[in-house]
Order: structure tokens, then C-alpha cells, then sequence
């Protein structure tokens, strides 16, 4: 089953959140997910610490030696392996990225961010290129807004498009359910049943972009 | 999108994991700048453990007692040492 890695040398982007997101709809699905938490500020061992979705199995204190066997250890039949990285550019990225079926690299819809994560984009071709075999990549933008689709991230999108990037559809959008769920801990759903959570923002919106973003990545592994 | 029927379309393609193809993502990586930032282990020599020993030329029984009632009072074995000293001054 496939291994995913949310990969890009820039720190704040989205790649726990687009992990927890993943992780908990491919639980929901039916898949064993494992998610090994490979950043030092351990945003995802915070987020289950609260308590993890049913399926979800997180392993954490993943380091550069560890990351090539812990990665082979989870893979299996009905397993799916998440790898949130570190946001800096390491050599525990970079061998990360050589056990992925499908690299992730979420990016805000700024100048900066693309031109970070451009530098992820750019280490898994070369590694395509050492590995002699191809490593399917794609971008995601986040945070975006709700309402608009700014200028900058129409002009993102097509410098991204005309580079012969995959650009996941939709884009994850700035809602206050994904920033909470690390203080929440489980999912979305567990999140929008419970009575006594109080959110400021709109959950059921949160849980239908969660899903169209999840199958688009679930096309893109098949 | 329920119904693990769907995951099971899921592949993963065959990967080599062989110590040449790690030492060649590795320095892929180190010429893009994506290097070895693994924290280094904290540098000098790490704390001796305790051996309980007093001074080689006390007898083992004295040592002995004293190591036991230095650790029954929760101080060190110099801390008792430094208390008798203290009372033998003051007889």
C-alpha cells in the first residue's frame, strides 16, 4: 500500500494539517493508517495526545537513521504510511522522499512559500533521476481563502500548471476546524458531533473540503 | 467515499532500499543543500556512576555503614563525612 510524504523545506505550510486530513479520512475508509511524526515540534504527537482517530496508528521521535526501516516496517497489505516531515531541508527529507509513491508538497498561495517548496519539487526529480524510476509528486495549496481566489494564487497556479506541475484540486482552505483540531485531537466528524466543542468556524465545510481534498489524493494513487 | 473495497485499488510500486541507493538520495539531497542536521550528541565525558566508595583504606565494613546511612539520610556519603566533622569540632 502506498507511502505518502508531505515534504517542503519551509516550516507553517500545512503539512501536519493536510496529515491529520489524510490520515483520518483514510481511517474513515476502512485503510490502517500509519503516520510517523518526523518534526521536532511534534505537532502531530500533540494532536494525539488528545486521541487519535479509530485506524490511525502515529509513531513518533522518527529521525534520519530510523526513517528508511520505520517506513518499511509500517508498509503492508491494507496500510497506508503518512510521513510528516520536518520544515527544513534535511537529509531526512531527502530519504524520504525516495520510499514515496506519492510526494505532497503543501504550499500557501505566496511568493515565498513557492519559491521554498520549489526547492522540494526540484529534490524529487533529481532523486527521479539517481533512483532511475518515478516518483509522482503534486502540490497543494493552502490556507487559502473561502471566498476569493486571490490574484496571486490564479498567477501560483498557472506558473505551477505551465512548469508541468500536479496542482491538487481543491485547495485546502483557511478554516479554523483544521487549526483546532490539534487542540481537539481525533477528527473532524468527532469534532462536529460533539456538543460541547465550540468552534469558530463552519465544521461540516471543513469536513467536505477534507473529503474532496482526500480523493483527489486517493486518484492520484491508484 | 466509504467502503475499504476502494483501498484495496490502492498499490505501491517496489522500492530498493539497498545501502548504494541510500548514500545516492543522500548526496543528491547534500548537493541541493537537504543535509545531515541530526541534533549531535552533547560533547565531554559523561557523569561517572557512583560506586559508593568511601577511600580505598577505609575498611569495607566502615565504608559500608557509612554509604548506608549517608543514602538512609538522602545526602551524600561527603555531606556525612562533612556533619561528624563538624560535631568532632565541637567536642
Amino acid at each position: 500500500m502506498p507511502v505518502i510524504v508531505m515534504a517542503s523545506p519551509k516550516g507553517g505550510v500545512g503539512k501536519s494539517t493536510c496529515t491529520v486530513l489524510l490520515a483520518s479520512e483514510f481511517a474513515r475508509m476502512g485503510a490502517d493508517v500509519t503516520v510517523l511524526d518526523c518534526d521536532p515540534n511534534k505537532s502531530l504527537t500533540r494532536w494525539a495526545s488528545h486521541g487519535a482517530p479509530s485506524g490511525v496508528t502515529l509513531k513518533s521521535d522518527v529521525g534520519r537513521s530510523e526513517i528508511v526501516p520505520t517506513i518499511r516496517s509500517a508498509d503492508g497489505d491494507g496500510k497506508i504510511v503518512i510521513v510528516d516531515l520536518e520544515g527544513v531541508a534535511s537529509q531526512l527529507v531527502s530519504r524520504a522522499i525516495s520510499q514515496a509513491d506519492l510526494v505532497i508538497v503543501p504550499m500557501q498561495p505566496t511568493a515565498l512559500d513557492a519559491e521554498i517548496g520549489s526547492e522540494a519539487l526540484a529534490l524529487v526529480r533529481e532523486e527521479e533521476e539517481a533512483l532511475g524510476r518515478s516518483i509522482r509528486h503534486a502540490v497543494v495549496l493552502t490556507k487559502t481563502s473561502a471566498a476569493v481566489k486571490s490574484r496571486v494564487q490564479k498567477e501560483l497556479e498557472q506558473q505551477l500548471s505551465g512548469a508541468g506541475i500536479d496542482v491538487i484540486e481543491p485547495s485546502l482552505v483557511a478554516r479554523a476546524a483544521f487549526s483546532e483540531l490539534f487542540a481537539y485531537g481525533n477528527d473532524l466528524t468527532a469534532m462536529m458531533n460533539d456538543p460541547e466543542m465550540m468552534t469558530g468556524g463552519k465544521v461540516d465545510k471543513a469536513i467536505l473540503n477534507a473529503q474532496a481534498f482526500t480523493e483527489a489524493v486517493y486518484e492520484r494513487l491508484k | 467515499m466509504n467502503g475499504s473495497n476502494r483501498l484495496a485499488g490502492l498499490k505501491a510500486r517496489p522500492k530498493d532500499t539497498t545501502v548504494e541507493e541510500v548514500r545516492r538520495v543522500d548526496e543528491v539531497g547534500e548537493a541541493r543543500g537537504f543535509l545531515d542536521r541530526t541534533p549531535r550528541k552533547k560533547p565531554g565525558r559523561k557523569p561517572s556512576p557512583r560506586t559508593h566508595q568511601l577511600h580505598p583504606k577505609v575498611f569495607p565494613k566502615v565504608g559500608e555503614a557509612i554509604a548506608a546511612e549517608a543514602e538512609r539520610l538522602g545526602i551524600t556519603q561527603g555531606q556525612l563525612i562533612e556533619q561528624m566533622w563538624e560535631k568532632w569540632e565541637d567536642q
